[in-house]
């Protein structure tokens, strides 16, 4: 087909460069517009994802780990009455080998705490010290004297809103009273010997750390505990940790993993990554009106040049290439420009952002006060394909117009 | 119609594509604006209306000091007469006091700590829900004593079912033992695992008998019908007690500081997504009505020529640009109205929805609020922000110089 | 009635390197009621002459006054104001405003001059009937001919009666009988209600009826003559 040869990629690059171009105010415009567009999605997601990744963080911490061993009926009614027994020898090599990377054994029950002042109810968790600081527990935390040295410390930990509540002090004694499995009233003198700070003030308020013995042998259970905490890889994932706790953990015991635990913080995970893309999506729809719009004008505007190639023996097909390459190069630059602004803005608030103004709203949340974005490549990803994707498909109907001009009807139109 | 006005209705249509793809980036973000903005008040005020509602109510009369701190101590002398002078200076609402310690409650199998509240059985029902969500045997009446009322969730833990006894241990006032036997007279399933866990309820007498009161209670609850009425009530309230300088009126916001920071968390996000659409619409005005003055640079060489002022143009140009918002305006806000009308019919939800609203005390359905307020919003702010985005085509025109313009092509 | 100086008016274009002597000292004094003509060979200046004295551009040197007003001195706003109320324009080419009629265009200026519209309308049916249009007043420009189009030009710029109509090659689309009624229109309004005329034109035709001759080139005045055939 002489005469009708197709341009090169290199002579139609350049062209559609110059036309992009030649109207310098509106592309300049729509680039804006891609590039806060861009940047929007994936500074948003960003906070949001920091926000929910947080969340879950703080949740596992405070459940703690990733995977737990309950008597069946003890979520329901956490009483002393459900509680197991330690692990046995098949649990326990399942504990001690991978993916576990950590495992503790816990007395949780309800509590009644008085000091000379006040009565508040808790819960108690007699822990082993070691294991729950493998578990996530930061030694940090406790801001005034100390933590908990081993399971047999006769001392207790609270929280800072516990003691202020119980209008006590760091050293000074106080009374715990819990039920034992006869359903006797068991109490027993405590001296604090440590406050902690929590990221979530609910557990600063409810709970108070004594030693696992301590606890086991006031309340008169022997060697039996609540639960079993487990943690071990990334949270994202915990089928195959789940499954090596549950099979050697028998059916007489239930095995659960985070999301089961707290309902609330599973859904987050799900619901956060079907925000992303409705998100990016409600974007990108915004822009592809101005898109096509600004596409539309540039094909008008040369209406009469497109019928001259024609004349000349361009092929419509490569109008249409044409077209579309110009848009490619739009969306391209647009994207360039909203990921360095994206960038650009997360990276001075990598640690963080201080949102303690409506900190109480972050908690009913279950959020603490201070975001840190996470900057996912995913979602990256996610962004600029979509763009790239959809704003092809956006250009379509523009370039499929300019190639459908007929050369005569074109020239004569003005 | 003034001929200007005329000349801008026929100018948006001489590119009518153009015109249309503007108006449509406007129609998007208004539905989208006007039904988001109705679900999310909607959700507010069902958030803020079922958490009041359940326990808390509107206002409450308190101790100075027993909102950070709640105590026995902390209380109110004569708190039925105080009551009672409520009522009175607040015709319209509804006021209970109450009274509220805790305890260590015991079963034949179980023992644990709870929340116990001394309330008037016959005033209770007007500021909580709880009176209404009594599962099994009933509420509390006038002449019950030694009786309670307590959560479903408690009750099974107890073990125990309407006609059981429990005790309840605990210490008074004046610090000293606390004691009594109360029958179970009913269950509540409340909905918030919470309170279903850990309260009950017990006539206000037999607590302030049974807690060494003489008298004293902790709190007194006030509802109003609308939360628009509890700037009002609580005006009438403090002067009440105004001779009392131990006592403090708090309004929902001090008593659930973080439903009201929830919402401007959420607000705030909302804001930045709502922000950005609106503009990336602002963005596509600029560049059609940028576009449109330019192409017209001849056009309206000639008219200045004719000795026409730029002002004039200018304010063609605006009115170009008000009548394509209005035209978006008005085309987004009827679909949205009737997208938010399907949904304010038939409720919306999305998939695990219910679990999350479940923390919020919200339903697993929402139904956005139709209101003048909330319906224009959204469009009002983009058709201001669509002027604002022609403010610079317009400027132009001042620039216009009438002999370069008309030489352009 | 204006009296019209104009005292060493120069203007350069540049275009490039080049550079264009559009006005090269021209010097002229019009005369109230005068109706003159000015001819030369295309890019002698006459556009730019006829721009200077409305005010639409900037002189590089000279003055121009009008009625001993100033006009190289006003600033925009009067220049405006100037031109909305004692001149009326016709342009080479594109004349009209698109979107609207042949009428309304007519009263677009009366418009803004703040004319009442029953008289508005009154004025431009009359007129448009006067230049040969009546019939097809409610035609948007798109739908007029070159000829009909310039017509509608020329009605906006005399249906004020103005003092000083300047007309730039008014007639480059007529055929010679619509000239002919268009010039003997402009010669009723200079007779009869002392409109000054300053038209530029290549035609014959035209220049027949002026009664005053100015011929231009390279920006000159080259003769400048009263004819006595009129
Ligand atoms: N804005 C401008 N920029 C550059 N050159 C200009 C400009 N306006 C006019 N000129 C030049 O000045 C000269 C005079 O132009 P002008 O339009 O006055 O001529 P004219 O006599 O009206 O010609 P015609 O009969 O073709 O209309 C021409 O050479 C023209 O190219
Ligand atoms: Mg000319």
């Amino acid at each position: 087909m002489a005469g009708r040869r197709a341009l090169s990629l290199a002579a139609m690059s350049r062209l559609s460069w110059r036309y992009l171009w030649r109207n310098y105010r509106r592309t300049s415009i729509m680039l804006l517009a891609i590039g806060v567009g861009v940047w929007a999605m994936i500074f948003m997601t960003a906070l949001m994802r920091g926000m929910v990744d947080q969340m879950i963080a703080d949740g596992i911490d405070a459940l703690p780990g990733l995977v737990q061993v309950h008597h069946p009926a003890f979520r329901d009614d956490p009483s002393i009455e459900n509680s197991i027994p330690p692990p046995g020898p098949q649990l326990l090599a399942a504990l001690g080998s991978p993916p576990v990377e950590a495992w503790t054994g816990r007395v949780k029950v309800p509590a009644m705490i008085s000091s000379e002042r006040n009565t508040r109810g808790v819960t108690l968790l007699g822990v082993d010290p070691a294991g729950e600081i493998a578990l996530g527990f930061d030694p940090a935390s406790v801001v005034e004297g100390r933590f908990l040295e081993g399971p047999r410390d006769p001392g207790l930990v609270v929280g800072r809103k516990l003691l202020e509540r119980l209008e006590t002090d760091l050293g000074k004694r106080v009374v715990i009273m819990s039920q034992d499995p006869d359903n006797n009233v068991a109490d027993r003198g405590f001296r604090i010997v440590g406050v902690f700070e929590a990221k979530l003030s609910g557990h600063e308020e409810r709970q108070a750390y004594a030693g696992l013995a301590t606890v086991q042998e006031l309340l008169g259970m022997g060697d039996q505990i609540s639960e079993i905490a487990v943690t071990g890889g990334d949270y994202r994932d915990v089928t195959a940790l789940h499954a090596r706790v549950r099979e050697p953990a028998g059916p007489q015991l239930e095995v659960l993993p985070w999301t089961e635990l707290d309902r609330y913080l599973g859904l987050m995970l799900g619901v956060m990554d079907g925000f992303v893309l409705v998100w990016v999506i409600v974007i990108f729809l915004a822009l592809s009106f101005g898109l096509a719009n600004t596409l539309m004008m540039a094909v008008f505007e040369r209406v009469r040049e497109i019928g001259l190639m024609q004349a000349l023996g361009m092929n419509p097909s490569a109008i249409l290439y044409q077209v579309l390459l110009e848009s490619l190069m739009l969306l391209i630059l647009g994207l360039l420009l909203g990921n360095l602004l994206a960038i650009a803005s997360i990276q001075p608030i990598r640690n963080g952002i201080d949102l303690s103004v409506v900190a109480e709203g972050f908690e009913m949340m279950g959020v603490s006060s201070v975001l840190y974005p996470a900057l996912k490549m995913q979602d990256l990803v996610l962004a600029n394909v979509v763009v790239i994707i959809l704003g092809i498909l956006t250009s379509l109907l523009p370039a499929w117009r300019a190639s459908q001009y007929r050369p005569v009807e074109a020239i004569a139109r003005n | 119609m003034t001929l200007t006005l005329r000349m801008a209705w026929r100018n948006i249509w001489r590119h009518s594509r153009r015109t249309w793809l503007t108006a449509t980036a406007m129609i998007f973000s208004n539905v989208l604006l006007v039904f988001m903005i109705a679900l999310q008040f909607g959700s507010y005020d069902m958030m803020i209306d079922n958490t009041l509602k359940l326990f808390s109510g509107h206002l409450q009369v308190q101790a100075e000091g027993y909102q950070d701190n709640p105590k026995l101590r902390s209380s109110i002398a004569d708190v039925r007469s105080l009551a009672a002078e409520l009522r009175t200076a607040l015709p319209e609402a509804r006021v209970a006091p109450r009274a509220a310690g805790f305890a260590l409650v015991s079963s034949e199998d179980r023992t644990f700590g709870i929340e116990v509240v001394g309330v008037e059985p016959a005033s209770e029902p007007g500021v909580s829900t709880i009176p209404g969500m009594v599962t099994a045997g009933r509420y509390l009446e006038e002449a019950d004593s030694a009786a309670i009322v307590i959560g479903a969730a408690m009750a099974r833990n107890l073990k125990v079912g309407t006609g059981d006894e429990l005790t309840l241990l605990g210490s008074g006032r004046d610090g000293s033992f606390a004691a009594g036997i109360v029958t179970v007279v009913g269950t509540f399933d409340s909905g918030s695992s919470d309170m279903d866990r850990a309260l009950a309820e017990v006539p206000l007498p037999w607590f302030q008998d049974t807690f060494a009161m003489r008298g004293h209670g902790n709190s007194i609850a006030v509802a109003v019908d609308q939360l628009g009425a509890v700037a009002d009530a609580r005006a009438a309230a403090a002067t009440v007690i105004n001779d009392r300088d131990d006592l403090v009126v708090l309004d929902w916001n001090a008593l659930h500081p973080g439903l009201r920071q929830a919402i401007q968390a959420d607000l705030s996000s909302a804001w930045f997504m709502y922000g950005v659409l609106i503009i990336l619409v602002g963005f596509s005005v600029l560049n059609t009505q940028l576009m449109s003055v330019l192409e017209r640079t001849r056009e309206f060489g000639v008219i200045t020529a004719l000795g026409v002022r730029p002002r004039r143009l200018a304010s063609l140009v605006m009115q170009e640009t008000a009548l394509m918002a209005l035209v978006g305006m008005a085309v987004g806000l009827f679909l949205g109205w009737l997208v938010t009308l399907y949904f304010h019919v038939h409720g919306f939800s999305y998939p695990g929805m219910e679990e999350l609203a479940e923390r919020f005390n919200l339903p697993g359905e929402m139904y956005p609020s139709i209101t003048f307020g909330t319906m224009i919003l959204g469009p009002g702010v983009v058709f201001l922000f669509c002027l604002l985005a022609a403010v610079y085509p317009a400027l132009r025109l001042f620039r216009l110089h009438p002999v370069d313009a008309m030489r352009t092509v | 009635m204006p009296n019209i100086l104009c005292n060493d008016l120069c203007k350069t274009y540049r275009q490039g390197d080049a550079v264009i002597k559009a006005l090269d000292h021209v010097t002229l004094e019009i005369e109230p009621g005068d109706f003159i003509c000015l001819s030369g060979p295309s890019g002698s200046g006459k556009t730019t002459l006829l721009n200077m004295i409305g005010g639409l551009d900037e002189l590089d040197r000279g003055e121009i006054s009008i009625d001993g007003q100033r006009v190289d001195q006003l600033s925009k706003g009067p220049l405006a104001d100037l031109r909305l109320h004692h001149i009326g324009f016709v342009f080479q080419a594109y004349n009209l405003i698109p979107v609207l009629s042949a009428r309304e265009n007519v009263e677009f200026v009366m418009q803004v001059q703040g004319v009442p519209a029953r008289e508005r309308r009154r004025k431009s049916m009359a007129i448009l009937k006067e230049v040969g249009l009546d019939g097809l007043e409610d035609r948007r420009p798109a739908q007029l001919s070159g000829g009909q189009q310039q017509r509608v030009a020329v009605a906006r710029a005399i249906v004020s009666q103005p003092k000083l109509v300047l007309a730039d090659e008014p007639t480059a689309n007529l055929d010679s009988v619509s000239a002919t009624h268009l010039m003997e229109l402009f010669r009723e309004l200079n007779q009869n209600h002392g409109v000054t005329f300053l038209i530029s034109t290549h035609d014959e035709r035209v220049m027949r009826y002026a009664r005053r001759l100015i011929r231009m080139q390279d920006g000159k005045v080259i003769s400048d003559e009263i004819q006595k055939s009129v």
